[in-house]
């Protein structure tokens, strides 16, 4: 008997992982869902009675200027993502949100070799998405961005406002 | 090791070397034909962002995503024509595409005397030919995105 028809877990190089596909200044951005806390809207933030959750917004960043883009405008569709990874909290502001989706380790690019400035410790690869490519968000590199609004709060569970969970990926792979 | 024979060296040497001659800006260049892999009709690049100088944006052809070497930044031009083309070149570190005019690229064939030192400092090259009063340069690929 297998060890997988025994139950047990086995490690594979094929678990799937799940990213949050989002828009800064009109370009795809992945976060893995791992690090995502929730994402909610302004007004959600504006008129949430938790203290710590609203004074999320004021500590939020817009990485558009980190990224080389200059558009930092709030628009109606601008959520706020808030992020945790290794125990620090932050939150970003992003122009949409596109919905989850799921793909294959080796479906993940490696950024090319040519690229060899800071922006290897912001990224940790891309992804086809749509007819263009999400370039998937190093969280660390975030957190260290928007180091001042780390709270120290515990998490819980992720909370997704409004129709994040529903929408699903233009290609029809969701999580 | 393997070493050429001295017959071989020499005929390698005054072997006529093949050129594709293309334009930025109206620049006229110069890259080995072995180093290029495709010409095709320019799509819009994906910024992304980044530090490397001359490197900000990506192509994707079908599942390939590649790096733009932004030459005409780095020569202070502006690619010229409505339809400008895609120069996919064999960069050591994997194929880079390049944004240059819409005028058709040319080969051209020179034999090694005609080739010389390129003393300009405005661009990867450590080779050139002069065409008229033209002097082209012919890029050194492996030196673009490294030393500017």
């Amino acid at each position: 008997m297998s060890i997988q028809e025994r139950g047990a877990s086995v490690p594979s190089a094929s678990v799937s992982r799940c990213f949050l596909i989002v828009t800064i200044s009109g370009r795809y951005l992945a976060l893995e869902v791992g690090s995502v806390e929730a994402v909610l809207t302004i007004k959600e933030l504006e008129s949430n009675e938790d203290p710590t959750i609203r004074g999320v917004l004021d500590r939020t960043i817009s990485l558009v200027m980190q990224l080389g883009n200059f558009d930092s405008q709030i628009y109606p569709a601008t959520r706020v993502v808030l992020l945790a990874d290794q125990g620090i909290r932050g939150s970003i502001r992003v122009s949409d949100v596109h919905g989850t989706l799921e793909i294959q380790p080796s479906q993940i690019l490696p950024l090319p070799a040519q690229f060899s400035g800071a922006e290897r410790h912001w990224y940790r690869g891309m992804i086809l998405f749509e007819n263009s490519i999400a370039m998937i968000l190093n969280p660390t590199w975030v957190l260290e961005a928007t180091s001042g609004a780390a709270t120290g709060q515990e998490g819980g569970t992720p909370r997704v406002s409004g129709d994040v969970c529903a929408i699903a990926t233009r290609d029809g792979r969701t999580c | 090791m393997l070493r050429m024979g001295e017959r071989g060296r020499r005929h390698t040497t005054r072997s006529p070397r093949n050129f594709l001659v293309f334009s930025v800006g109206g620049r006229r260049l110069a890259v080995k034909t072995l180093e290029v892999a495709e010409i095709s009709p320019w799509k819009p690049s994906i910024p992304v962002g980044s530090r490397t100088p001359y490197i900000s944006a990506v192509v994707r052809q079908d599942q390939a995503v590649l790096p733009v070497f932004d030459l005409a930044s780095a020569l202070r031009l502006c690619v010229q024509g409505n339809n400008p083309l895609c120069l996919r070149i064999k960069h050591p570190l994997g194929d880079m595409v390049m944004c240059i005019d819409e005028e058709m690229p040319v080969l051209h064939t020179l034999e090694p005397a005609a080739i010389q030192a390129y003393r300009g400092k405005d661009i990867p090259a450590e080779e050139s030919y002069a065409n008229g009063l033209d002097e082209i340069p012919i890029l050194t690929i492996s030196q673009l995105g490294s030393c500017m």
